[in-house]
């Protein structure tokens, strides 16, 4: 707290000495003998502190003193605008979208921005009974460093096992993170193939760890929000071009599923069901295979039957 | 509401600038009105006035302070006032996590039919896509997935408290006609899940909306029991005295199947990423879908019962029991 009061009153940021001179605990931590090395890691630590709360600490090099280094907050934290109040039906509703994350640390960071946005002072419409609890699940352990890494901008690495069992060492700038049909994904530029790709959560199999030079993160600039949409234009053009025909028993569970007693032109028990991956669905119909005849593509019906064989062998 | 009912340190320091931010815009208040603006005890914004108070940093050579706020005030007539503001502007700054984790929520709740065209809905998305750091790209985002039919109906049959009857899939596979008293609807990424009580069970059981079909609202109002059902813990799965624990090993691929029952950490090595766990089942041979569906990348060490199951549940699908022929439906 100190340090960014310090920071934002000096309005032209501090250098590490000036810093080391206002802030008491570095003052007196420095007075007592230990090193300036590990006053500037207690830095660093609160500079990671301060920046999970939403301040960003930025080096800015200063021309005109040369070699001289400076400290400041930057701007491009969100800033509620200030022409623009909330009523109480809005922070009702942002109430709401914060208790939509089931993860601890989003639901966190979410309540914390509500902590934030109390200081408009208004206070939330009476809760409603609105019949709705709607949450969003992130079962994947890589989805938070995931998510951190995306926030700060940092290049990461992980394994990826392919559906066909390949396991490759992935080396990405994260760019984004979606939830299709329930499933997580990364979009990001793959520096291997210098492409944009997307990687399924689920199938990350180490840990993702950030890549280093130096003790230090390597960081990228803030993709183009142009790149982003043009990736997601290509999920679902891909998602729009890639559909399953599917035999439905009558009245079966799978019948229930899709939904085929409201649609009368699929009485007969036909169905067509577009895809993100081939292998998700041969998952999902697993469930469904005593009601569930794949006519097409030959590629899934061969997906959910080798899926089987090896459950066979897992069981045996 | 978020509940503070103890700090840790970003809490704190998340809230003192709140704290700052409502005084400088709100002026003076009571130390009650903003005890429960916040949702606090008035102890810790007692708590954090005297932290307030109490930053000072060294410029140049004399010690400045950012903020006071007048103690005499709050101790005379418990009224809290801003005299001094060096630093902080009256607008909240919310960190790029804060409002992607926000602005992800909104975008999710404007894929639920009902706020849909919310206007103050929208003004909120708008806002946040057009203050953040980052552009109008949410970095999290879900995608809606189908609204499950039949929802709409639900929700009205909730908000008028009365009871619904459907045809219902049970877990054991058995098509029934139910009546259930719906107390909440659950949006979940992987499917919509109404939780209701079960005048069968007499508890509160989780019904799928994907195993429901020919919904209708009926004249009854929901029992005294649902009525006094309280707070619904989030967590689906609900204990049963005749559930059966499973061990079963999972890779990546299918820790789904245990997210529900334990917290998954990520993998230390590709070789530490098959883990056991304990879930439980309901109907016992329910084992073998939940099982199968993610063909081998889990499966079930003990008990043998349940092993069978699955083993049976794949051979079946794959034709291999002769006896079964006729009722395999396989792409070959």
């Amino acid at each position: 707290m100190q340090i960014t009061c310090a920071l934002l009153f000096s309005q032209r940021g501090l250098s590490k000495k000036e810093l080391f001179e206002c802030i008491p605990s570095y003052r007196d931590t420095l007075a007592s003998g230990t090193n300036e090395e590990s006053v500037f890691r207690m830095f660093e630590r609160d500079k990671t502190d301060l920046r999970n709360t939403g301040i960003q600490v930025e080096i800015k090099e200063n021309l005109v003193d040369g070699d001289d280094i400076r400290y400041v907050v930057a701007s491009d934290t969100f800033v509620w605008p200030k022409q623009v109040g909330l009523n109480p039906n809005q922070l009702q509703l942002l109430n709401l979208a914060a208790g939509v994350w089931a993860h601890a640390s989003l639901q966190s960071d979410a309540n914390r921005a509500l902590v934030r946005l109390r200081a408009l002072g208004v206070a939330p419409a009476a809760s409603d009974l609105i019949g709705y609890a709607p949450r969003i699940k992130t079962h994947e352990p890589a989805f938070m460093p995931l998510n951190i890494a995306i926030d700060s901008c940092q290049e990461v690495r992980f394994s990826y096992r392919k559906p066909n069992g390949e396991i490759s060492l992935r080396h990405i700038q994260p760019w984004a993170l979606r939830n299709i049909d329930g499933q997580w994904l990364v979009i990001s530029f793959d520096l291997d193939r210098n492409a944009t790709r997307n990687f399924l959560l689920m199938r990350i199999v180490s840990k993702v760890t950030t890549v280093k030079i130096d003790d230090t993160e390597v960081t990228f600039a803030a993709p183009d929000s142009k790149l982003i949409t043009d990736a997601e234009a290509e999920l679902s053009e891909l998602i729009n071009t890639q559909v399953a025909r599917l035999k439905v028993k009558p009245d079966s569970q799978a019948w229930f599923h899709f939904q085929l007693n409201d649609q009368p032109s699929t009485s007969d028990g036909l169905v067509s069901v577009a895809y993100l991956d081939m292998h998700l669905l041969a998952e999902q119909l697993r469930e469904f295979a005593l009601d569930v005849t794949v006519i097409s593509p030959v590629a899934l019906g061969e997906a959910i039957r080798s899926g089987f064989e090896k459950v066979v062998e897992a069981h045996a | 509401m978020p509940r503070l009912a103890s700090f840790n340190g970003e809490e704190r320091f998340n809230f003192l600038l709140a704290l700052i931010g409502y005084l400088q815009n709100r002026g003076p208040v009571s130390l009650a009105e903003a005890a429960e603006h916040f949702d606090l005890e008035e102890k810790y914004i007692r708590a954090a006035v005297t932290s307030i108070n109490e930053l000072t940093a060294e410029v140049g050579d004399f010690e400045q302070w950012f903020f006071y706020i007048d103690v005499d005030a709050l101790e005379e007539d418990g009224i809290l006032q801003l005299l001094e503001n060096e630093v902080i502007e009256n607008v909240p700054r919310l960190s790029t996590r804060q409002a992607s984790a926000i602005a992800a929520g909104l975008n999710y709740l404007a894929t639920i039919p009902e706020f849909a065209n919310d206007k103050d809905l929208i003004e909120l998305q708008n806002l946040l896509a057009a203050g953040s750091g980052r552009g109008a790209v949410a970095t999290v985002e879900v995608v809606p997935g189908t609204v499950e039919a039949g929802s709409e109906i639900i929700r009205q049959a909730i908000l008028q408290g009365k009871q619904i009857r459907c045809e219902y899939f049970n877990q054991k596979g058995e098509r029934a006609l139910r009546d259930i008293n719906p107390i909440r609807l659950d949006p979940r990424s992987d499917g919509w899940y109404l939780r209701g009580y079960c005048p069968i069970n007499n508890a509160m059981r989780n019904f799928r909306l994907d195993r429901m079909r020919s919904i209708e609202v009926l004249e009854t109002a929901i029992s005294n029991e649902a009525k006094s059902v309280g707070e619904i813990d989030d967590a689906l799965y609900v204990a049963d005295k005749t559930d059966t624990t499973v061990v079963v090993e999972v890779q990546p691929e299918a820790y789904r199947l245990i997210s529900e029952f334990q917290n998954v950490a990520e993998p230390k090595s590709i070789e530490s990423g098959n883990i056991r766990a304990e879930i439980k089942v309901g109907h016992l041979p329910n084992i073998a879908r939940l099982v199968a569906k993610y063909g081998g990348a889990a499966k079930v060490i003990e008990p043998l019962e349940a092993r069978s199951f699955v083993k049976t549940y794949a051979l079946k699908a794959l034709g291999r029991q002769p006896e079964l022929t006729n009722q395999v439906q396989d792409e070959e």
